[in-house]
């Protein structure tokens, strides 16, 4: 799937290296100092994206975090907007923009291409000053995926298990057993990568990575086929699998939304100082699964739970001409992390098997 | 590849100082006038920094540090660097901007979103449809209209209100009636008010409406039921689904596409909206048209 021609790197492949994994973790080490370091960490057979004291706390294994690593570090669960001072008259204080210099470390694609999402919303349109500039001070090493887990529907979504296009992130490594092979991505990789920290990669190492992507492709066991989905789940908002999944089994507890790595959605809150003499407003992750997510005076254009629910999957799986790319990347946490085990893959294929009954 | 991105250039660095698009910024209010017990007109000078290119349709986010913001439609735009909103005190933002007095500072950021499609109605007949509040956002286009009168063919105003005490702008109807015919109804009589006009739902009043529908552009802005029953009932008239504009509101906290609460259908009714023609938006889930 990878096989565009320009696997290369941008350029030539100078750009490509063979790195032994020893020397390119204290390549990591000796950033320390410079740029915090972040990366997956696995404590009781959990992993988190945190910061590190050294590269050897990673687990460069892992097979999936709860919180995504772009909304963790990127765009963050809350964000000091103002602080206005309530004089004679108000005073507006922007807060300063996050100068932390940072590299995260081992981000899969899945987890790239939801941080090229968000671009789509914090870099469109309008431009989020925080955002952006924790995007300019971050680093992103990828890392393409050694296997699916359980709910990874990545491949069926064109966003996994392997990295492609050289836009939006620096370096992508490949595990090539004692080594990594570690493509440079952007003009600050080449900077600050020694090019002489490895030896050329030549065909054969590209080859090998296509034989590995090739092996995990074959080893998803969560697929949905994704081609003629946009349009078709909105074109059947009374199919009884909303009903029948919403209104029985779902909590609208938004632990789908919190945990999904491409939900952009937020909530703007003010808080007044004992005082009453200063105001933060503040932003937070808000999710359509919530109640009151589309109240307004005198309605609720979501008042019930299957429109609820069908506003995110249909957000997910149907609705591409808001950006032009499905909202999801396949990564698999909200179906994870749903209480009740509700999946998204299989309500639309429920409505794709009733489409197919219904052309007979 | 299905995810391209944009190169995070150094263009995009965010300078101290730069342009921050949730930034408010301050405005005085100059006059404020009753049009009924809960609705009022607020007269506003903006500062310099405030876009004066604002288009009749487009709205503003308008509050206060610790009350919140809440989306307003611009319901007059002047050339002194005066605007007006007319606002219905409904909950927290809107009740705390009805006790404000005149020269009181506010917050303002905007303007935001797609206006009416004035300059495609050029030519035309005009059929402009408001209930309630709806008619705000109505009036800069009856203004315009008001100004450049002989750009446009035949122009009626139907104005509906749930009853006569509800209606806003009474003391304007007498002007506007010389550029135009603007016929008004209302659910019921409350007040014991002499009433020249009439009772009775504002669909019925299309019957009265002498365009062809054929050659009109209908501007339509109320309750998302009524503007699915004038929607409908201009289409079976004969209008073009294509010639039809409605102004949709939805939950908004940030009006520039990113919190997502305005979404509707992939759309982002803020940035997207909140004019949208009436064949992009018709029979959408979550919706009423
Ligand atoms: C594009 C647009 C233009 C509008 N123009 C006008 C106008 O010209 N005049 C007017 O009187 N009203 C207008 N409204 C409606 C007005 O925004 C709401 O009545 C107002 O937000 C209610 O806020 P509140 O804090 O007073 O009410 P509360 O009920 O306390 O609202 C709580 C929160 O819910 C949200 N909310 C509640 N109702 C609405 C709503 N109807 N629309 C959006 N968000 C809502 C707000 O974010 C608010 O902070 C417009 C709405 C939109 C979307
Ligand atoms: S996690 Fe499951 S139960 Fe909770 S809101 Fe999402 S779909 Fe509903």
């Amino acid at each position: 799937m990878s096989g565009n021609g320009t696997t290369g790197g941008p350029g030539s492949r100078i750009f490509d290296l063979i790195v032994p994994k020893r020397s390119f973790f204290s390549w990591l080490d000796s950033l320390r100092g410079r740029f915090s370091l972040v990366g997956p960490v696995t404590e009781d057979g959990q992993t988190e994206f945190r910061e590190l004291g050294s590269s050897h706390e990673m687990d460069m294994e892992y097979q999936s975090t709860m919180l995504s690593p772009g909304k963790v570090y990127l765009y963050k669960p809350r964000e000091d907007l103002f602080r206005f001072s309530l004089g004679k008259s108000v005073e507006v204080r922007e807060p300063e923009t996050d100068q932390e210099q940072r590299v995260i470390i081992g981000l899969h694609a899945c987890d790239t291409n939801a941080v090229r999402y968000l671009d789509l919303t914090f870099l469109g349109s309008f431009r989020d000053p925080q955002y952006a500039a924790r995007r300019k001070n971050t680093v992103i090493i990828s890392l393409n995926c050694a296997r699916s887990g359980e709910n990874c529907f990545c491949a069926s979504a064109g966003a996994g298990p392997f990295l492609e296009g050289n836009d939006g992130y620096d370096m992508l490594l490949t595990d090539l057993g004692e080594d990594y092979l570690v493509e440079l991505k952007s003009g600050r990789a080449l900077e600050l990568f020694p090019v002489d920290g490895g030896s050329p990669a030549g065909e054969d190492a590209f080859r090998f990575k296509q034989e590995k992507e090739q092996a995990v492709v074959h080893s998803f066991r969560k697929k949905l086929d994704m081609d003629g989905l946009n349009g078709l789940l909105s074109k059947r908002p009374d199919h009884p699998v909303w009903r029948a999944t919403a209104e029985d089994r779902c909590l609208s507890c938004t632990n789908c939304v919190m945990v999904c790595p491409t939900c952009f959605c937020y909530d703007v809150i003010d808080e007044i100082s004992m005082d009453l003499k200063s105001v933060r407003r503040y932003r937070q992750w808000d999710a359509c699964q919530d109640a009151h997510f589309a109240e307004v005076h005198g309605g609720n254009f979501r008042a019930r739970r299957t429109a609820r629910l069908r506003q995110f999957t249909t957000h997910k799986l149907d609705q591409t001409h808001q950006y032009g790319v499905f909202g999801t990347v396949g990564c698999g946490r909200g179906i994870t992390w749903c209480p009740t085990g509700i999946d998204i893959t299989d309500i639309a294929k429920e409505v794709q098997k009733s489409e197919v009954g219904s052309e007979r | 590849m299905r995810y391209a991105t944009s190169r995070i250039e150094e263009s995009q660095e965010h300078a101290p100082g730069s342009f921050n698009p949730l930034k408010p910024m301050k405005a005085v209010l100059t006059d404020v006038r009753d049009e009924n017990s809960d609705v009022k007109t607020y007269r506003l000078k903006v500062g310099d920094g405030f876009s004066r290119s604002a288009a009749a349709g487009q709205f503003n986010m308008l509050g206060y540090p610790g009350i919140g913001e809440a989306p307003i439609s611009f319901s007059g735009i002047g050339e002194d660097g005066e605007i007006e909103h007319t606002i219905r005190a409904v909950g927290m933002a809107t009740r705390f901007i009805e006790r404000m007095r005149k020269g009181s500072e506010m917050l303002i950021r905007g303007p935001y979103g797609r206006g009416w499609p004035l300059g495609a109605a050029k030519g035309k007949d005009l059929l402009l449809v408001a209930g309630g509040v709806g008619l705000a956002p109505i009036r800069p286009v009856i203004r315009q209209i008001m100004k450049n009168r002989a750009d446009f063919g035949e122009v009626t105003l139907l104005i509906g209100s749930r009853n006569d005490e509800g209606l806003i702008f009474t003391n304007e109807y007498s002007a506007w009636q010389k550029a135009m015919s603007v016929e008004i109804t209302v659910d019921e009589l409350v007040t014991k008010k002499p009433w020249n006009y009439r009772v009775g739902l504002i669909t019925a009043l299309l019957n009265r409406v002498k365009m062809k529908a054929e050659n009109a552009v209908a501007f339509i802005c109320g309750p998302e039921l009524m503007m699915r029953f004038i929607c409908r009932a201009l289409l079976l008239k004969g209008a073009a689904a294509g010639s039809l504009s409605v102004s949709l509101e939805r939950r908004m906290r940030c009006g520039i596409a990113q919190c997502g609460h305005c979404q509707h259908v992939g759309f982002f009714v803020c940035r997207d909206g909140p004019v949208f023609p009436y064949k992009q938006v018709e029979g959408l889930f979550d919706g009423l048209l």
